[in-house]
């Protein structure tokens, strides 16, 4: 038969297991452009794999890790939200006011426990998360602006409750009862940082959502196809509030961590935040388009980014530089993510027929 | 049955033994098309035959795997549609490319607008040139006017005279009528006689029985991506296109009459009203105050045009359009639907017309789409949901090895019984289905109707729509005509004839108010 119009080569069997290979690799790349990194830099910098400083690092990664894993959720629907670092900033801002200058009811200045103050802030934030859901999903603002606008409301907030100025001394007083708040960032349990714990709770419980619940199936299925989510009888708006709000607590506990280990509240604490924990998703191979990807994948772009910061701390790199690679990298990571898209698009057909 | 009346010379565009596959479907087996020059060479087959397939490959869209194109006797290749244009080959495709945002004469140059002095676009010389087409088409209208203001009959026509311009020899018409009411499609017709006249080879494609004898000269039927006959016009009878589409002897109606008039309601509507809505995106038919019943088990049919509303009805019953008003009894209680949620947990349920935008979750597997509508609780099971489905999936008779592959390595009947089995899930009263076979293969196919008359026979009420009159016949026990959101007959199904169904379905003339409304140019009357 004359085939003089594109015809396209049967792969073999082991043409067929090289491009299931290639495959693997490029879902798999944030883990291997960790091991690259974990193995780069150690061998660079010895001290970089002693125990003392994987301490450090997980404790810097926990902070774009726990935005992250909120992230993942909203950009799973298809949606984005910029406002992360601005929520983070207000929610230290608001444990800080309510730390060191307390509510005033009814003439007397009342100083709430710890425990409040943290429940307070994360209210105040979550519900910062519920505009932006309210926004997107009932308002029909499209995610990206929705959460650009709340981004400088938040940060307008977060500025406005000190007048710009930083809350110091957010250790708390004995005759006020309020102490123990550096404890939320600073503790250790079983040797290890607070902050590590909160990661690794907060990563088993999405995972679990994810995988597991009637509610993590709705995330990928709006984010699939919003049309046939409302077909199916999901709750759309309701899914997408909700995935807002869980990325809006993930900010809060941020926030407070930071406040906490600094025991001063800064108003521009977490500005450019959401651009770190947007690269983790994205690199952790969530596609932006949403309906695919995964919590796991996020964690370890957040562990990628991390060690990719320290590690070119500890080798010297100057600061200018360093904005460069991580630019790189991040660029290079949705290159591939579309790489992906089109080769498993493209190979599908193959791969069927080596069933 | 190769035995023609014009010979191989007078061929001028011919596809031969073309292949095409997608995921888990051959589209086209090794299919050879000839067109014949001056002549009207119609392509028939039932949903899925592969008819749009083989021309998006005439037209440059698609490559095929296998096989060769041939224009006047010399190989040719295309890389894209420019490809195809330059060669003389255009395509007015079955959903209708113009631009709403834009008017006739920019519409017309698209792409490849006329400049002054290389930079700006010479609107003065396009309108000109436009005109000119459409006065070759003897359809003036004003070029100025915006496309989103043209009753669908024109924006073909605009797509025509693009074409036109362009100075192409072959012109494919993919479904052209199928949003066309008569007065249109009769226009539509002078206008291809005329082309033909004026020496350009026309392909047509339809599975409109009736206006394929009026028009075709040159017949080629398709069957499950294969060509099971090829004729001219003399040799042609209804009953020889009927035998070839359906691979049957006859229209064998296997359909059994139940005493369907016996049986409670199942579903009643009142004065079900929605109020159009016109835009590029998403247009909607009004509806005026729609009223009838289902019994159970009875399967009831809605025929009508592109745009009669037939969507909407389903859309509005199922809860995923607000209707402005109406009342619906499900099994004698009083409804309110608000959203799908609350259709669903009346018992109504529906499967979508376009599986693709509206049905299927591209990146979930099989049973994850089976299961979506049917989750209670907390958490999954994993076990439960496999049981479920996999019981669904035998009944339904789901070919598929793995529940866990993505439902995208589906044939489209599969795909079609994978979001049934999602309807059947919620265990509906009332089973909606908008086009329940489009793009689906002729096995699919039969199997579905199987199913359905099942369903049926168990009391399950079944309303469907169809474009298609053939299936309309076949499935129904009773039909309504919309036309214009209105119901404009009912009939039994011995009364429901292909003349009478397309007669209720066309606005007529004196009561086209509707089609008159909608176009706000007045020189596009035609």
């Amino acid at each position: 038969m004359s085939t003089t119009m594109q015809a396209v080569p049967r792969p073999r069997g082991a043409a067929g297991t090289l491009v299931r290979a290639v495959l693997i690799l490029l879902r798999a790349r944030a883990i291997v452009v960790l091991v690259a990194l974990l193995v780069l830099f150690s061998s660079l910098a010895p001290e970089f794999l002693t125990a003392n400083n994987l301490s450090i690092l997980t404790k810097h990664v926990a902070i774009t890790a726990l935005l992250a894993i909120g992230m993942t959720f909203v950009i799973l629907t298809g949606g984005i939200d910029l406002s992360v670092g601005s929520i983070a900033g207000l929610g230290g801002m608001v444990a800080g006011y309510l730390l060191t200058q307390g509510i005033s009811l009814g003439g007397t200045i009342v100083y709430p426990p710890v425990a409040i103050v943290i429940v307070i802030a994360i209210c105040v934030c979550m519900f910062v998360g519920v505009l932006n859901g309210w926004l997107v999903a009932k308002a029909g603002v499209a995610p990206f602006i929705a959460t650009l606008g709340t981004l400088y409301i938040a940060r307008g907030a977060a500025l406005l409750i000190s007048n710009g100025k930083t809350f110091p001394g957010l250790g708390g007083e004995a005759s006020r009862g309020n102490t123990g708040f550096p404890a939320f960032g600073q503790s250790f349990i079983l040797h290890i940082p607070s902050p590590v714990w909160m990661m690794a709770v907060l990563f088993v419980i999405a995972w679990v959502v994810a995988i597991k619940t009637p509610f993590g199936r709705h995330i990928y299925a709006v984010g699939g196809n919003d049309r046939a989510a409302r077909l199916a009888g999901i709750r759309v708006p309701a899914v997408k509030i909700a995935t807002y709000v869980i990325s809006a607590f993930t900010a809060a506990l941020v926030g407070l961590i930071i406040a906490s280990q600094l025991e001063a509240a800064h108003p521009a604490t977490g500005e450019t935040f959401e651009l770190n924990a947007i690269a983790a998703v994205v690199l952790g191979g969530t596609s932006l388009m949403g309906g695919r990807g995964s919590v796991t994948g996020s964690l370890i772009g957040a562990f990628v980014i991390g060690i990719l910061t320290d590690g070119l701390v500890m080798l010297g790199v100057s600061e200018f530089w360093q904005m460069v690679i991580k630019g790189l990298v991040i660029v290079l990571a949705v290159g591939m993510d579309q790489a992906q898209i089109r080769l498993q698009a493209k190979l599908l057909p193959y791969l069927q027929a080596g069933r | 049955m190769n035995e023609t009346s014009l010979s191989n010379r007078d061929v001028v565009l011919e596809a031969r033994a073309i292949v095409k596959r997608y995921p888990g479907i051959v589209a086209l087996d090794g299919v050879t098309f000839r067109a014949y020059r001056n002549q009207v060479n119609v392509l028939i087959g039932e949903n899925g035959a592969g008819k749009s397939t083989l021309m998006r490959i005439l037209a440059g869209v698609e490559a095929a795997h296998e096989g060769e194109l041939q224009l006047d006797g010399k190989t040719i290749r295309m890389q894209s549609p420019r490809d195809a244009t330059a060669l003389g080959i255009s395509i007015v495709h079955q959903e209708l490319a113009t631009f709403a945002n834009l008017n006739i004469s920019e519409n017309i140059f698209a792409g490849r607008e006329l400049r002054q002095c290389r930079v700006f676009v010479d609107g003065p010389r396009q309108a000109v040139r436009s005109e000119e087409a459409l006065r070759r088409l003897r359809m003036p209208m004003n070029v100025a006017t915006e496309s989103a203001r043209l009753p669908l009959g024109c924006r073909q026509i605009v797509e025509i005279a693009r074409t036109l311009d362009q100075g192409s020899r072959i012109l494919i018409l993919d479904e052209p009528t199928s949003a066309l009411s008569t007065t249109e499609t009769e226009s539509l017709f002078d206008v291809i006689a005329d082309l033909k006249r004026s020496g350009v080879t026309i392909i047509y494609i339809s599975h409109r029985l009736h206006e394929l004898l009026h028009l075709g000269d040159q017949f080629t039927v398709l069957r499950s991506g294969r060509v099971v006959g090829e004729a001219s016009r003399a040799e042609v009878t209804r009953r020889w296109i009927v035998e070839r589409m359906s691979g049957r002897a006859d229209d064998d109606t296997i359909n059994q009459e139940r005493e369907s008039a016996a049986r409670p309601t199942a579903l009643s509507v009142k004065n079900l009203s929605l109020r159009g809505a016109a835009g590029a995106e998403d247009s909607q038919a009004a509806l005026h105050a729609l009223s009838f019943s289902v019994r159970e088990g009875e399967i009831l049919g809605i025929y009508g045009l592109l745009g009669a509303g037939r969507t909407e009805l389903l859309e509005a019953l199922a809860g995923f359009r607000r209707m402005d008003e109406g009342e619906i009894n499900v099994r004698g209680k009083s409804v309110r639907v608000q959203n799908v949620r609350s259709a669903l947990s009346a018992g109504i349920a529906l499967l979508p017309e376009d599986r693709q935008r509206d049905g299927l979750f591209q990146d979930l597997s099989i049973r994850e789409n089976v299961i979506i509508s049917g989750k209670r609780g907390m958490f999954l099971s994993r076990a439960g949901e496999i049981a479920r489905v996999q019981k669904l999936a035998s009944e339904l008779r789901i070919a598929a090895n793995d529940l866990e592959l993505p439902v995208t390595t589906m044939s489209g009947g599969n795909q079609q019984k994978v979001l049934l089995a999602r309807c059947l899930i919620c265990s509906p009263k009332v089973l909606l289905l908008d086009e329940p076979t489009r793009g689906v293969d002729v096995g699919a196919k039969a199997e579905i109707y199987a199913i359905l008359r099942r369903l049926a026979g168990k009391g399950m009420s079944i309303i469907f729509t169809s474009s298609e009159i053939e299936e309309t016949r076949l499935l129904a026990n009773r039909v309504l005509v919309l036309c214009q959101g209105r119901i404009a007959a009912e009939l039994m199904r011995d009364e429901a004839t292909d003349e009478r169904l397309f007669a209720a379905a066309s606005p007529t003339v004196a009561a086209g108010g509707g089609a008159v409304e909608r176009m706000s140019s007045p020189e596009c009357t035609a």
